[in-house]
């Protein structure tokens, strides 16, 4: 049986070192955001494309066979898989960030949004290969 | 099907600043039976074990917002979470994330409060009108607009949530902001002007990083990431047309 | 003791008390205002109440018709100026709840929707989903933040009131977090603390429904009327008891037996008919569905379940569409709690207590007979419900008679000086004292949980929705040997903040107060009427001697002293309460009967 005496010792605050291990939602969400440098190499791998581009022939040529190497091959790789989880997570919160749209008095679910998203990715993504292919034809 | 489980073990964080500086561990049995909640465990321990285990709870349907803990990690009502599903234990039992513990598995409410205090959270008119004249209108779409913005039950699971408030106990938060929108979005409210700074300011919308936990443990399904991520474009939009429009011209 | 002077107190921050504080603060801004908690106000208990309130709204509907409904429904022990009052009110209370925003549900073309409720002749109950409580409280809570002279005590657990030279003078209550005791001198209190269903075994009300605020008023002196009446709810959660409203029925659930079989119709409420029918079968008022489940039961015919004899709530002919879209949250109930999905099983449901109709009692304007005191909501009793109450009566009576109580303690404080601040101050050394001594360490006492349990079983058996002399003079008895133990009650915490222990402690004490005026309310009412349904040769309704209110007066550590009280009749006098295609018959011959005289 404890006797209370009144105290100074005020509430306390837990701490937050860690915080992102602590839950697996928390871990997926630190990997979504890591994703985003995968946006930026990506985009600097481009970038460098156009500069070479625009420095003629022979300089675009070694980009492109810089980009069949094998480290580049790999790079490249990551690069997809991580585009497509980005692409993945950013469906996933997408719906979260558009206002309420009301269809015959429903409300919106975000699955179909997240499906609109998929959907419009696939065919762009088509439209780009049919392109390159036509392109290369 | 007789239940071959008889009891279920507790592992329930305690902290009594009367006693001691920092929170506890202590272990508790108590007798297992299939339909039983983690209120319910807890209202044993408290009933025959050990009376100085504080908590809070009343309603025991998940419509007051009494019970929020973190439950096995997780932030839950403790009314209608079942130790079925969390069989074969031990259960740990741990006060809501990211506030301060005034006892056991009280938290600090005040905070949460003042912050829902500061929004103007009650209708401010479009129109005037007269009780005589009646209701104002308000067609069934309109209403589902802020169906699920106006079901905040205050349990705060969504702050227990947030890395973010976490992080930084200034950011006004999901359940507040999901609450200031209801209102903003409220089809006979025109009071979105006066609402603004609290939107725009850094502890508004803008300490939000779309983790979108809060809308994943709100029980009530409100969709707190909603409300606030839908609001940075009004935010954005305020921010801009300032240059177009005088001040305080902002619908 | 830390003191603050308020000109209104109000202890209890529910939809009464929030109603009443809004209503000081609009009648006149400059009277500061105290609302005293032990809760925060969204946690009061006015957030689970489901199924709406009732007003007169629609045009073939009038408040003849609501005031008759009511003074049958509550067999003839209403006041029947104070109902008149009411169903004038009510309409206008429920639009302004609607300026202040509540979300009400709607009709198609934006106005106000009203459904079917128990015992109501024709639809008048608006409703807010299936969470019309929930709506209006927090309606209720953000709308009050608006008035900067209503000053909150949130999370004070209060002991006393302050009395003085005959009049109310403030309240003594406990900062729960620090454990400091506080002192708030009023000119005027007014009492908004809810019902004491927690007093019975099984029912549907929260933690906090404990009759603190009619254990105050009792122990200073005031009546507690009509205490017997304890409103059993038909269908409840087995084992919890937790609440599936009654707009399950009036959406059309029915209620089915074991064989399936649409019981009511065998006690009078009948015939049964597919769709709902104002007044009868599923639709009559909750005494006498609770009262046929009884019976079903002795003739064995209910369902056995793991948490005693049950019925079964039959909804799966409304579809799974229309049930999330109107009960969205009694389907997640059936769903979280009991693993039945409501679209395609039936729902065990048996009684359980739910409201308490009697209670502090009140005038018109909400005064008790204590001069400075006021008391509103399920703590009071103003006269409405009489000996049953009607679903949607209570949540509009917290709107109609909140502002009553808050508009009346406001003209009562401009019009009042404070107390003796030093003689105030030693009245609430003395309350404190009480209430540490209440719950000293005691070794070798009983538990808390211990006296609460016998309690709640005993009110129970004795008490129940049937009734024998037996039963109640055994309950009466049990609660005296209660109080007895209740005195050495023993407490684990000795903690001075956050002593939780010590609030239950003392909250059983109010329900032993308060239990003890029901039962021994119950023993003396020698008929049965309404929700007070005797078996041992007083199986009628009596007017000749009971068309009385019953009040309970407390005499210490005695068995209360039981008096009577005329109830006021103008223009219905008693009548049969009839329902079914036997109401319909009756309503049609009284009608021609009244024209005739008319």
């Amino acid at each position: 049986m404890s006797h209370g005496r009144p105290t100074t010792r005020g509430p306390y605050v837990r701490p937050m070192r860690g915080w992102w291990r602590r839950d697996p939602f928390f871990v997926r969400y630190m990997v979504r955001e890591a994703t985003a440098l995968a946006v930026l190499v990506y985009a600097i791998v481009l970038t460098v494309g156009v500069v070479r581009l625009a420095q003629g022939e022979a300089a675009f040529n070694g980009w492109l066979h810089a980009l069949r190497s094998p480290v580049s091959l790999a790079l490249h790789a990551v690069l997809l898989v991580s585009m497509i989880v980005h692409a993945y997570s950013w469906f996933e919160i997408m719906p979260k960030t558009m206002p309420i749209i009301v269809v015959g008095g429903r409300r919106l679910a975000a699955r179909t949004i997240q499906r609109a998203g998929w959907a419009a990715t696939v065919v762009v993504t088509v439209l780009v290969f049919a392109l390159a292919l036509w392109a290369r034809g | 099907m007789p239940d071959a489980v008889k009891s279920v073990e507790l592992e329930v964080l305690r902290y009594r600043p009367e006693q001691e500086d920092a929170p506890v561990w202590q272990r508790y049995v108590v007798p297992y039976s299939h339909d039983m909640s983690v209120l319910q465990a807890l209202q044993h321990v408290k009933d025959e074990l050990d009376g100085s285990l504080s908590f809070r709870w009343s309603c025991r349907m998940a419509i007051c917002g009494s019970c929020g803990m973190m439950i096995n990690g997780k932030p839950a009502l403790s009314c209608e979470t079942f130790v079925r599903d969390l069989l074969p234990g031990p259960l740990r039992i741990e006060a809501l994330a990211h506030l301060p513990i005034e006892r056991d598995l009280i938290v600090s409410v005040d905070g949460f409060v003042k912050k829902l205090e500061g929004i103007k959270p009650y209708l401010i008119p479009k129109e005037p009108r007269t009780l005589a004249q009646g209701e104002y209108l308000q067609t069934p779409e309109q209403l589902e607009r802020i169906e699920s913005f106006s079901s905040c039950i205050n349990c705060m699971l969504c702050y227990a949530a947030c890395p973010q408030f976490g992080l930084d106990p200034d950011f006004i938060g999901p359940g507040v902001l999901a609450l200031l929108h209801r209102y903003n979005d409220d089809s006979r409210d025109g009071g979105r002007a006066q609402r603004m700074p609290v939107l725009n300011a850094e502890e508004g919308v803008w300490s939000c990083t779309a983790v979108g936990y809060c809308s994943e443990v709100c029980p009530k399904h409100v969709d707190p990431a909603n409300a606030v991520n839908q609001n940075k474009v009004n935010s954005a939009k305020d921010y801009f047309l300032r240059f177009l429009q005088p001040k305080g011209a902002t619908r | 003791m830390d003191v603050f002077k308020a000109d209104v107190a109000i202890v209890g921050a529910g939809g009464a008390g929030l109603r009443a504080a809004i209503a000081v603060a609009e009648a006149d801004p400059s009277l500061a205002v105290a609302l005293v908690s032990k809760v925060y106000p969204m946690r009061s208990h006015t957030v689970a109440a489901e199924g709406g309130a009732a007003g007169v709204t629609q045009p073939h509907d009038s408040l003849d018709a609501h005031f008759h409904d009511t003074v049958a429904g509550g067999d003839w022990l209403c006041e029947q100026d104070v109902v008149d009052y009411f169903v004038a009110q009510a309409h206008e209370e429920l639009v302004q709840l609607e300026h202040w925003g509540c979300p009400w549900s709607r009709t198609p073309d934006g106005r106000a929707n009203v459904r079917a409720f128990g015992g109501m002749k024709i639809e008048r109950t608006w409703f807010a989903a299936d969470k019309t409580g929930f709506h209006m409280l927090h309606t209720l809570f953000q709308t009050s933040i608006k008035y900067p002279s209503i000053r909150r005590f949130d999370e004070h657990f209060c002991v006393d009131l302050v009395v003085d030279d005959g009049r109310v003078r403030g309240v003594v209550a406990i900062d729960i977090a620090s454990g400091e005791f506080r002192l708030i001198q009023a000119k005027a209190v007014v009492i908004a603390t809810g019902g004491a269903g927690r007093v019975f075994r099984e029912n549907t009300n929260g933690g906090i429904v404990t009759g603190d605020g009619m254990a105050l008023a009792y122990r200073h002196g005031v009546p507690l009327r009509d205490m017997e009446f304890m409103q059993y709810h038909p269908t409840c959660m087995p084992g919890t008891g937790l609440l599936f409203t009654e707009a399950c029925r009036g959406e059309g659930g029915f209620l089915l037996n074991k064989d399936g079989y649409r019981y009511l119709q065998d006690y009078g409420l009948g015939p049964a008919t597919p769709q709902p029918r104002n007044k009868a079968m599923e639709l009559g008022p909750r005494d006498r569905l609770s009262q046929a489940y009884w019976h079903e039961k002795r003739k064995g015919r209910t369902i056995s379940g793991p948490h005693g004899e049950v019925v079964h709530l039959d909804l799966r002919h409304l579809g799974e569409r229309k049930l999330r879209e109107r009960l969205p949250q009694i389907y997640e109930l059936a769903l979280n709690y009991l693993g039945v999905d409501p679209a395609r099983e039936p729902i065990p449901v048996l009684p359980a207590v739910h409201y308490t109709m009697g209670g502090i009692s009140a005038d018109i304007r909400t005064a008790a007979p204590l001069p400075g005191l006021y008391s509103v909501g399920e703590c009071s009793s103003v006269g409405i419900h009489g000996a049953n109450r009607l679903g949607s009566n209570s949540l509009t009576e917290l709107l109609v008679f909140g502002k009553v109580a808050g508009v009346e303690a406001a003209r009562d404080a401009v019009s009042t000086q404070h107390g003796n601040a030093s003689a105030l101050g030693m009245l609430a050394d003395a309350a404190r004292e009480r209430a540490l001594a209440a719950v000293a360490p005691h070794d070798g006492g009983d538990r808390i949980a211990t006296l609460r349990r016998e309690m709640a079983q005993s009110m129970e058996d004795g008490c129940g929705i049937y009734r024998s002399g037996t039963t109640m003079q055994a309950t009466c008895d049990k609660l005296a040997e209660l109080k007895q133990r209740y005195r050495r009650v023993r407490v684990d915490d000795g903690s001075i903040g956050w002593n939780t222990e010590r609030l239950l402690a003392l909250e059983l004490g109010y329900q032993l107060d308060v239990a003890q005026a029901i039962a021994h309310s119950a023993l003396q009412r020698k008929e049965s009427r309404g929700s007070h349904q005797r078996l041992d040769g007083y199986e009628q309704r009596d007017d000749v001697n009971y068309l009385q209110h019953s009040l309970a007066t407390y005499q210490g550590d005695d068995a209360p002293r039981i008096g009577y009280g005329p109830v006021k009749i103008t223009h219905l006098p008693p009548g049969i309460r009839a329902y079914g295609e036997a109401g319909e018959h009756y309503d049609a011959v009284s009608h021609a009967e009244e024209g005739a005289r008319a």
